[in-house]
């Protein structure tokens, strides 16, 4: 596993660069805080909105707190968000295709007509209602993320699925009578790893994106906490007064996604081409 | 009979429209463009409830008095008044030849059908409690007397007697308010609540409602049967709920006045605009109001600790930088004839209030192995989120450990009503009246009290000052009421508002104001 | 076919009826009333509101009543816009939508599409290397960060189009730039692979091989086929416009459906957020149903998966 993912990282100079990039964005977000002689929480009255300097790296925000700790906290955050959400569509989304894929008949037509219909859904104008609606809570927000997008998710799983239901050692375990469960477990599931491993690379800059949105209304994430999607949509706010408030916590949140799109990208390239390989040798 | 003469008024309206219209082009054909700040939710003026549709409804209609173009109180459709001794009895004798925009002659007897409307239960006016104070109100409105009891008549086609329950010096004031407009009840008859589509439109004030497109514009067009001239022909008012959008779009051209811009860029607009920045105060009060029934803020320690560490100064000179003024009485200091009670911690050092701070959360139980807690709630919007984190930011010195909560803005207050929250931001916009303002912490005054405040030796004094006809009486007996309520801690007053605009310098007429009136009919295209 | 066709009704319908069903209960259930204003209301004020409203009926009544006004077309009045039911308001709001979006789905099919044929000539070029890296960069600048920037500088500086409104067609210029940006990079990763695995196909080769010019083997024997995928991705790609309609909306203040949501969501105007979300459901199952059926027209495989 450990191998295969070297080997991808080294398989051209962009991956290379993508992934190199990548790891100092989160090394930044882990390590910067605490390098930082600034607490992200305290305000400094007499360095309101000031500019880049010595002392504040990235200057500092309306209140006078520093921006690069805020930034990196945000940076947390958002990661914290993306990976619950990501989290809860894998733990629907997987047991739903493969359940559907496996079953198959009947009930893998209503199970992929749910898929469908959920679909049609502007998914994060639900978000926005349940937020509405019950109020800034930050798990109800990651859940509700998570909830709309798993749909993708158990489609994938489903077509790789049968693709493999069909395949000759499925097969052999089902006539030793094994059960499904164990199927899935030790057949199924490591066959789809590879897809899946993109789907989450992909699913992250969606996530990341939607929570900014959500704050860009205002209804994201709850101060004194923050995020990327609040520091831009705050930043946006400010952008001719006090650009620096946008530059840097935007230059960051499309580094990031950048990269992972770039890496998800390449790494599915490079995941076809090794089966397509080794179909072929 | 009566439709011939219903055409043949239309006939005329027209006719005058196209009259106007050819006469007046080469003159004033220019629309005026104004940004208001957000979408109204109805033209009715009995059933509004925001400040944004006051402003279109102070152009659409007029009532017995109104403001002129410094905000100050004038005769409006009422040319004169007189008050009973006991200040039960008020007259208002109507200006001479009064007409609706249909050309029909508006009679006191529009007025009686007005404010009786207010109060009908089936209107279901969310502010008829703006004019409880007319005889019997308050019962007709909840539907257990007739509409007939209401203590308002008209004796003759020009006079109006309106008669209260009890004394109340600053009717004039109140009737400033779009609920005591009137409202065309030959027109209303016909057409039910319809009467306020554009199509069927009618009123009494010195433009008339031509086009409506949600969340697009208002349109409007002068009224060729309104008393008065006017300068302007057409104005068209855009909701613009963004600061940002709305500084874009009169930067581009498009609007000739915003309601506000982004607070960052003030300095910039005192360079760039500075013949078109407008920044005056707001007669308004900015506070915080604590739940005087959850604990620990039913503990006065909490309250005055929490207060003493407030630095009013820095939240408006250092923090806001809007030109809003620090606040250290609960009702404004801006209050005509009224002298606001200050906070008695005013003439301490801030390190001496620090220290006094720190002994009173101990006191209470609080300490840095049990930090106080709390939850502080705040509308949105830029302006908000940096106040409400400056004031954590000072509570933080008491090792306080507090979080925000942002809505919007009618959310905010509906949880504010419900009282469900610990600290809260809360502002109030109100009359040139203390008592306006005092009266939001009366213990029986529902659930507009948020903090649920209750002292029984304030309320007392306040209900002794309703029954005072004597301005003078009367606020100097409101003052002691405020006098306890600053030693209570209810409350921590922060700032008044400043209101910070952009008006073209091709408008005259347009005056900074405490009340933030600006009527178009004022306004003039500079030649 | 016919009976795909109809299978494919059916479950629209359903769906339909179960959204609007859920949406409905959905909003009972939050805390809070419509009439929550920002100044004090007394308890027989708030009586009067509600039975105006039939909010004072049992649940069941209340969604019969709902039910049965749906089938006829009717929203029902508008809880905050008092002087406009949501029919009007939507009649108001929808083509300011519904022409955002199509000129933004336009706009965006024809920048990705091309961006897509000229990567997918060529995969593994310089030249795709560098698309596929801007479209990259597309995907990462959000449309929140867009479209500010954007009327800073098309309409405040350079005050090519105007800052907001929808007067004139000049007005949904850059909002539809701003919301087909995202789009069009989608549409050119799509349009690149189909394009990438066409041109291996044994026909193409002869085409090229017969010397036919290059406009025409794309256009002739190429499109047909590499643009099947993008069919099905433009069934979730209304879902994305319609997200996008509402950022643009709030940004450059376009009066549309987008703006209603979301100042109804905050209002808690629950017929209007009801009405739009059913508008919403509406639009985005006719339009995956066309794009089913045009799939099914178009790939005979699941005519056949639809009979067995």
């Amino acid at each position: 596993m450990l191998n295969t993912a070297l080997d991808f990282v080294r398989s051209s100079k962009l991956v290379m660069f993508a992934s190199a990039l990548l790891l100092s964005v989160v090394l930044a977000a882990v390590f910067g805080p605490i390098i930082s002689p600034w607490d992200g929480e305290a305000m400094d009255w007499e360095a309101l909105e000031a500019p880049p300097s010595a002392s504040h790296w990235f200057g500092t925000d309306l209140v006078g707190r520093d921006l690069f700790v805020r930034t990196m906290e945000g940076a947390r955050v958002s990661f914290t968000v993306a990976i619950i959400a990501v989290t809860v569509s894998l733990c629907i989304g997987i047991p739903w295709g493969a359940a559907a894929g496996l079953i198959g008949g009947r009930t893998d037509q209503l199970m992929m007509r749910i898929v469908d219909g959920i679909y049609c859904l502007p998914g994060i104008l639900i978000v926005i209602l349940l937020v509405v609606m019950f109020g800034r809570n930050q798990y109800l927000l990651f859940g509700a993320l998570g909830a709309i997008s798993w749909l993708t998710l158990a489609r994938i799983v489903r077509g790789q699925t049968l693709r493999l239901r069909n395949a000759a050692f499925i097969e052999a375990a089902r006539s030793m009578g094994l059960s499904t469960s164990h199927i899935l477990r030790r057949h199924v599931i490591p066959n789809v790893i590879g897809p899946i491993v993109v789907y989450t690379t992909l699913a992250i800059p969606g996530v990341i994106l939607a929570e900014s949105f959500i704050s860009f209304l205002g209804l994201g994430i709850q101060e004194p906490d923050t995020s990327w999607g609040v520091l831009v949509s705050d930043g946006t706010q400010t952008m001719e007064s006090s650009p620096w408030l946008l530059v840097f916590p935007g230059t960051c949140l499309a580094i990031t996604i950048w990269c992972l799109n770039t890496l998800g990208d390449r790494l599915r390239d490079y995941l076809d081409n090794r089966t397509t390989h080794r179909q072929s040798s | 009979m009566h439709l011939r003469r219903l055409h043949w008024l239309r006939l005329k309206v027209i006719l005058a429209c196209i009259a106007g219209v050819l006469f007046t082009a080469p003159v004033s054909a220019q629309v005026l463009h104004i940004g208001n700040t957000g979408e109204p939710q109805t033209l009715d003026p009995h059933r509004y409830n925001l400040r944004l549709e006051e402003t279109l409804l102070n152009d659409l209609f007029l009532g017995l008095t109104t403001f002129d173009a410094r905000g100050q109180l004038v005769p409006g459709a009422a040319a004169s008044w007189q008050v009973s001794n006991d200040g039960l009895v008020w007259t208002f004798t109507l200006r001479e030849g009064l007409q609706w925009s249909d050309g029909t002659p508006l009679t006191a007897e529009d007025f009686v059908y007005s404010f009786r409307r207010l109060q009908d239960p089936n209107t279901a006016a969310s502010l008829a409690y703006f004019m409880y104070m007319l005889n019997n109100a308050p019962a007709i409105n909840r539907g257990a007397l007739p509409l007939e009891a209401l203590g308002v008549r008209a004796p003759t086609p020009t006079t109006l007697e309106l008669t209260l329950s009890q004394p109340y010096p600053y009717l004039l004031e109140r009737l400033l308010y779009p609920t005591a407009f009137p409202v065309p009840r030959h027109i209303i008859a016909e057409h039910g609540d319809d009467w306020v589509k554009p199509q069927h439109w009618v009123s009494n004030g010195a433009y008339v409602l031509t086009d409506w497109q949600p969340q697009g514009y208002v349109n409007m067009a002068s009224n060729p049967h309104f008393y008065a001239e006017v300068g302007i022909s057409q104005v068209r008012y855009y909701p613009v709920v963004n600061e940002q959008s709305a500084y874009n779009r009169y930067r581009s051209g498009e609007l000739h006045a915003i309601g506000a811009f982004p607070i960052g860029e003030l300095d910039n607009a005192r360079e760039n605009y500075a013949d078109a920045l407008q920044v005056s105060d707001l007669l308004s009060m900015m506070y915080l109001v604590f739940n005087t029934e959850r604990a620990p803020f039913d503990d006065v320690r909490v309250r005055q600790a929490l207060s003493l560490v407030i630095d009013q100064a820095i939240l408006t000179d250092k923090v806001l930088r809007s030109g809003a003024k620090p606040a250290y009485s609960f009702a404004p200091a801006l209050l005509a004839g009224y002298d606001a009670v200050e906070l008695p911690h005013q003439s301490q050092t801030s390190a001496q209030r620090l220290a006094a701070a720190g002994e009173l959360l101990q006191a209470a139980g609080f300490n840095r192995s049990n930090p106080l807690k709390l939850v502080l709630k705040h509308v949105n919007g830029v302006e908000n989120k940096k106040i409400n984190l400056a004031i954590t930011g000072m509570w933080r010195q008491l090792g306080v450990q507090a979080s925000l909560q942002q809505a919007e803005l009618r959310n905010h207050f509906a949880e504010l009503r419900q009282a469900n929250f610990d600290v809260a931001w809360a502002g109030w916009v109100g009359e040139n009246n203390p008592e306006h303002y005092l009266t939001l912490l009366q213990s029986d005054i529902g659930n507009v009290n948020y903090g649920r405040f209750n002292s029984p030796a304030f309320d007392e004094i306040l209900r002794d000052a309703q029954t005072m006809a004597s301005l003078t009486e009367r606020n100097q007996r409101l003052r002691q009421a405020e006098a306890l309520v600053v030693n209570d801690y209810a409350v921590i007053p922060l700032y008044t508002s400043a209101v910070r605009r952009l008006v073209s310098p091709q408008l005259s007429g347009w005056y900074p104001n405490l009340r933030d009136v600006h009527q178009v009919r004022y306004l003039r295209f500079e030649p | 076919m016919r009976q795909y066709v109809i299978k494919r009704l059916l479950f629209a319908a359903i769906t339909f009826f179960v959204i609007v069903t859920v949406v409905f209960f959905l909003l009972r259930l939050a805390p809070g009333g419509p009439f929550d204003g920002e100044r004090r209301m007394p308890p027989e004020i708030e009586a009067n509101l509600k039975a105006a409203y039939d909010l004072d009926a049992p649940l069941v009544v209340q969604y019969g009543k709902f039910l049965m006004r749906l089938v006829q077309g009717d929203l029902g009045p508008s809880f905050k816009q008092k002087d406009f039911s949501v029919n009007d308001l939507i009649a108001a709001g929808l083509p300011v939508s519904a022409t955002l979006g199509a000129a933004a789905l336009v706009m965006a099919l024809v920048i990705g599409m091309s961006i897509g044929i000229a990567a997918g000539l060529r995969p593994g070029s310089a030249f795709d290397g560098m698309l596929m890296t801007v479209s990259n960069i597309n995907l990462a600048v959000p449309t929140i960060v867009a479209a500010p920037l954007m009327v800073l500088i098309f309409s405040v500086s350079l005050a090519w189009f105007p800052a907001g409104g929808a007067d004139t067609a000049w007005h949904f210029v850059l909002p539809s730039i701003a919301l087909a940006i995202p789009l069009s990079a989608d549409i050119a990763r799509i349009m690149r692979g189909g394009m990438a695995e066409v041109s291996l196909e044994p026909h193409v080769k002869t085409a090229h091989s017969k010397g036919l010019p290059l406009p025409r083997i794309i256009y002739r024997h190429m499109l047909p086929i590499a643009s099947t995928p993008l069919i099905s991705y433009l069934g979730p790609a209304v879902a994305v416009l319609l997200t996008g309609t509402v950022v643009a909306e709030q940004v450059f203040d376009l009066p549309g459906i987008g703006r209603y949501y979301v100042q109804a969501a905050l209002n808690r105007d629950y017929t209007l957020v009801m009405g739009v979300t059913i508008v919403y459901a509406f639009a985005i199952l006719t339009l995956n149903l066309l794009v089913d059926i045009a799939y099914g027209i178009i790939d005979p495989r699941i005519r056949v998966a639809s009979r067995a």
